[in-house]
């Protein structure tokens, strides 16, 4: 792939204008409030494709199109078994706790639930996954930019990290925010065409279906048993796994993203903000897993003709991960090769930042004020957000050569995270509708998911991962593995929450008030439009949602 | 123009009105290749592009 002049015109109109935006918000950075949290002044738009923004990085973008073409359709899981429900859940049920506490954080919340020991085991987890996250994200640019446009590794890193800092360090979450809502606009509108190019070029829809297997276009007809489907699990696994443990883990406890919804305005738009988000969310497929489904199916015998094929790595086997920017090279012309590629750019940089302001929130709240500093000025906890803003980049840099010096560090990493993301949600489950649940019970319940994980992992056998206890169990694909992984970590956390609940003591019902569902008072609104409604757009989103499924049953 | 740049919408419209004039430009002047993928995106960007900044959002 060779840009030309306009595509690197357009690669620096968009450097230009997120580093106009970080200039542009400056003047409205007065506090640590303003640079931490927006100052909750966000309208319900911006928070809304911010949520659903902050999740679309790279790794997700280049992941789902990947897995478009590894899987095929039984990708659209994340999307409507995993993503739409969770999203749904955390706006109608759990936001009203995260900002009705006014907590500043996620961790703030556990702190306010439980105990401060709860908080500190969150509040460390989360910012050493974030700073992972986000080195790892300016890693794989790198290296995308380094294989598929020969650019230098090490000037990539700089340029990226470089932008990054100068925007989020003048203007903060609002600047990162902001600059999410443009990269989404970018992804959507940049990638369509791709899209309608390739869909057209392989035939249309019906031509995909003749050239695959049926097990590539049917997202549940195939799931009855784990030997059937590419993805190697059954139903059961999937709706346990993905739909309920890894998704709500994800989608209702992780700050990435929540921080989106606890910045809007009042709690209506909070809790309207992943709601709303699970509009787009639900239609994101088009653009992420299509591209991936079109792939494999350029690569049929009957459709060699058209000159495409999804590179191969040092094994021979198929390099899933080039699958994206392999379309973008041979669809693209110069012009829109230039955005195609922006997007990407986009979209590695967006995710960077947004773990690094997630990171200095939690840093600057959870950890520095909550154990370290407490009592300062605000001018102090702001100089320390922006102190913890250019130590989150730099560490970020660190992490990206780390990945670079060691190959499977990603994937170790990701493993990490399940571990410590997947049993999560229990934690939260029970703190939010069982005013039963001590703060003894969280953290021990907490520290037992993640062993559990752990264990499990060291259990089974997939794609030559895992088993390092003893491989007792083989699971066809590592996707598999981690839905199985997440399951048992939840249910290990779960059981030893209430267990170490029920022996302890709880707090009195008065501390709890605003925390936990059965003592809460229910939030009323005044508002006679039924699409202003919390609930009405929620079951017609679940209506869609399972229309969706249906219709590619 | 200074005050609306503080409005996200007008930002991301002209964003893509200057992303679409450069895709137009170079419809225009190159010949080597077929460009009418550039042409539909320029003229798609250039009406988002248009409407965006034209719309009057409740941002402050």
């Amino acid at each position: 792939m060779k840009l030309h002049f306009t595509d690197y015109l357009i690669i620096a109109v968009y450097f230009l204008f997120v580093i106009g935006v970080g200039f542009i918000i400056k003047k409205r950075i007065k506090s640590s409030n303003d640079f931490l949290n927006s100052n909750r002044s966000i309208p319900l738009w911006i928070t809304s494709l911010a949520f659903i923004s902050a999740n679309l990085g790279a790794q997700e973008v280049l992941g789902m199109v990947a897995s478009g073409a590894k899987y095929g359709i039984m990708t659209v899981h994340f999307y409507w078994v995993g993503a739409i429900f969770a999203m749904v859940f955390l706006g109608v049920f759990m936001m009203p706790f995260y900002y009705g506490s006014k907590a500043r954080s996620v961790p703030e919340y556990l702190s306010l639930r439980f105990d401060e020991k709860t908080r500190a085991l969150n509040a460390i987890t989360f910012a050493v996954m974030t700073v992972f996250s986000s080195g790892i994200s300016l890693y794989a640019l790198a290296k995308l930019l380094e294989v598929v446009l020969h650019w230098n590794f090490d000037l990539s890193i700089a340029i990226a990290a470089g932008i990054v800092l100068v925007y989020t360090f003048l203007g903060g979450l609002t600047s990162a925010v902001y600059n999410e809502v443009l990269q989404f606009f970018l992804i959507v509108l940049g990638l369509s065409p791709l899209v309608i190019i390739a869909l057209h070029d392989a035939g249309g829809w019906s031509s995909i279906k003749t050239q695959l297997q049926p097990q590539m276009t049917h997202a549940w007809k195939y799931m009855g048993s784990a030997n059937e489907n590419p993805m190697g699990i059954n139903f059961m696994s999937l709706i346990f796994g993905l739909g309920f443990v890894m998704s709500f883990g994800y989608w209702c406890t992780d700050f990435l993203v929540v921080q989106r919804a606890m910045i809007a305005k009042n709690i209506n738009a909070a809790q309207r903000t992943p709601i709303i988000a699970a509009i787009p969310k639900m239609f994101m497929p088009l653009i992420v897993v299509l591209p991936g489904i079109i792939a494999i199916t350029l690569m049929q015998p009957a459709l060699l003709s058209k000159g495409f094929s999804i590179p191969t790595n040092e094994a021979g086997e198929l390099d899933y991960t080039m699958t994206l920017p392999s379309l973008i090279a041979h669809y693209y012309p110069t012009g829109i090769l230039g955005v195609g590629i922006t997007a990407l750019l986009a979209s590695f940089m967006s995710g960077m930042a947004g773990n690094v302001t997630a990171f200095n929130s939690v840093f600057t709240y959870d950890i520095y004020q909550a154990h370290f500093v407490k009592n300062k000025s605000d001018k102090h906890y702001l100089n320390v957000g922006k102190m913890a803003t250019i130590f989150g980049i730099l560490f970020s840099i660190v992490t990206a050569y780390i990945a670079k010096s060691y190959n499977n560090i990603n994937d170790f990493l990701q493993l990490v995270f399940s571990f410590v993301n997947g049993p999560l949600f229990a934690t939260f489950l029970l703190g939010m509708f069982w005013k039963r649940t001590t703060s003894n019970g969280a953290f021990w319940g907490l520290l037992a998911g993640t062993l559990t994980a752990a264990i499990t992992h060291g259990l089974t056998l997939a794609e030559g991962k895992g088993g390092w206890i003893s491989p007792m169990f083989e699971i066809k694909s590592g996707m598999g593995q981690a839905f199985i992984v997440a399951g048992f970590s939840w249910i290990g956390n779960l059981v030893t929450t209430i267990i170490v609940s029920l022996a302890t003591k709880p707090k009195p019902d008065h501390e709890l008030t605003g925390l936990v569902y059965s003592l809460t008072e229910k939030p009323k609104y005044v508002t006679s439009k039924w699409y202003t409604k919390t609930l009405p757009i929620s079951i017609v989103l679940i209506i869609v949602t399972i229309i969706l499924n249906i219709v590619f049953f | 123009m200074l005050d609306k740049l503080n409005k996200l919408s007008f930002v991301i419209g002209l964003f893509f009105f200057a992303i679409s004039v450069i895709l137009l430009a170079n419809y225009l002047t190159s010949n080597s290749q077929p460009q009418q993928v550039n042409l539909y995106s320029g003229i798609i960007f250039l009406i988002f592009g248009t409407i965006m900044m034209l719309l009057k959002n409740t941002e402050d």
